[in-house]
């Protein structure tokens, strides 16, 4: 029990929490934090934002086809006949686009 | 007085291991019950049973360790190996899905169209929402890396401060996600790309609530001063599952929404 391998000894250097890194790592993280990621996040937003700007708000052309829309079993929920995001506005059922009001 | 002459944990008897065991039963029943006959008694009662299985059995292991001390270092050690052992089965779980994946996507069948994307599937444009998620969950994963050293260094408010804005991020992901299922022109009964896109997403968008709920109940253990600078293992436990999360989506990313677009 005294004699420990050097597998347990580099174990035991990695698992443990205080494994020694400069004190100031906190402040590194929260640099890394403020200045990166989250500017990051930022740009993200932004260019989604204007890209979705860009769209136009078309509904995509219905074909019936074969391989699309499967229904080999009714949906437990509703009708049976709408997947659970459901949206009118961009998924056809299996006939067609519902009609709008 | 008996004094055990050991370091390690004997538990106290527990009714939780059992009620766990009964709620998967119940669940799995209840699945196939409300899918063929409708009736949603057994999902529920299994949902209900399971959710308070959690809670107690994990506020005993609280107890056990942040109250009564159990948790002498091979104790740890042990829950250590178990983490990473049950992480490393969640990354055999999602292989399965990459394996469906690819097999479908790297030789489309004839009835597809030949081709991948099949015909008639618009793909999501993977430089619009999934790439603000993708900076969304680098980023909470820089921000978790924050709050570790915080603890570390005893600093309690910038602990509290990046652990929230971890889950805050965490959160962000999980609305953006939904509302791309909802915005999406293509659904899961879309044929095998449905299929992979949303059984793949989904059990990750699953993990992503997972780890969430992992990360806020250590915000609130945090609250209560259960970390100290040099023992916090549910906090890293949390940090690791949070990790596997990201690295999780970084392939579906490149996978599913770049590559198969």
């Amino acid at each position: 029990m005294l004699q420990r391998s050097y597998l347990t000894q580099v174990w035991h250097q990695l698992s443990s929490p205080a494994a020694g890194h400069g004190e100031k790592s906190a402040k590194t993280w929260k640099m890394l934090t403020f200045l990166v990621a989250l500017p990051g996040v930022g740009v993200c937003m932004l260019n989604t934002f204007l890209k979705a700007q860009h769209h136009s708000h078309e509904q995509p052309e219905f074909v019936p086809y074969s391989h699309l829309r499967i229904r080999s079993k009714r949906f437990p929920w509703g009708d049976g006949n709408k997947t659970l995001f459901h949206n009118p506005h961009v998924n056809a059922l299996p006939g067609g686009y519902e009609s709008h009001e | 007085m008996a004094h055990q002459a050991h370091a390690y944990h004997m538990v106290d008897p527990s009714p939780w291991p059992l009620t766990g065991a009964i709620s998967a039963l119940l669940m799995t029943s209840g699945l196939a019950t409300w899918w063929h006959y409708k009736t949603t008694t057994l999902l529920f009662l299994g949902t209900t049973l399971l959710l308070l299985t959690m809670f107690q059995w994990w506020r005993d292991i609280i107890r056990e360790s942040t109250f009564q001390g159990h948790h002498s270092t091979p104790v740890q050690k042990g829950l250590r190996y178990g983490m990473v052992l049950f992480i490393t089965s969640e990354v055999f779980f999602f292989i399965g899905f990459f394996w469906a994946f690819y097999h479908s996507s790297l030789a489309p069948a004839i009835e597809l169209g030949g081709l991948w994307p099949p015909t008639g599937i618009t793909p999501l444009d993977p430089f619009e929402v999934p790439l603000l998620n993708t900076a969304v969950l680098l980023a909470s994963g820089v921000t978790v890396t924050w709050a570790h050293h915080t603890i570390m260094e005893g600093a309690r408010k910038p602990a509290l401060q990046s652990l929230t804005l971890t889950v805050l991020l965490g959160l962000y992901f999980t609305a953006l996600q939904a509302m791309e299922y909802y915005e999406a022109p293509f659904t899961l009964a879309d044929g095998v790309y449905g299929c992979t896109f949303f059984v793949a997403t989904g059990f990750h968008g699953l993990h992503v609530i997972i780890g969430t709920t992992f990360l806020m109940v250590c915000l609130l253990r945090h609250t209560h001063y259960h970390f100290t600078s040099n023992h916090h293992f549910g906090f890293e436990a949390g940090a690791w599952y949070w990790h596997f999360v990201d690295v999780v989506w970084l392939f579906l990313y490149i996978s599913i929404y770049w590559w198969g677009s």
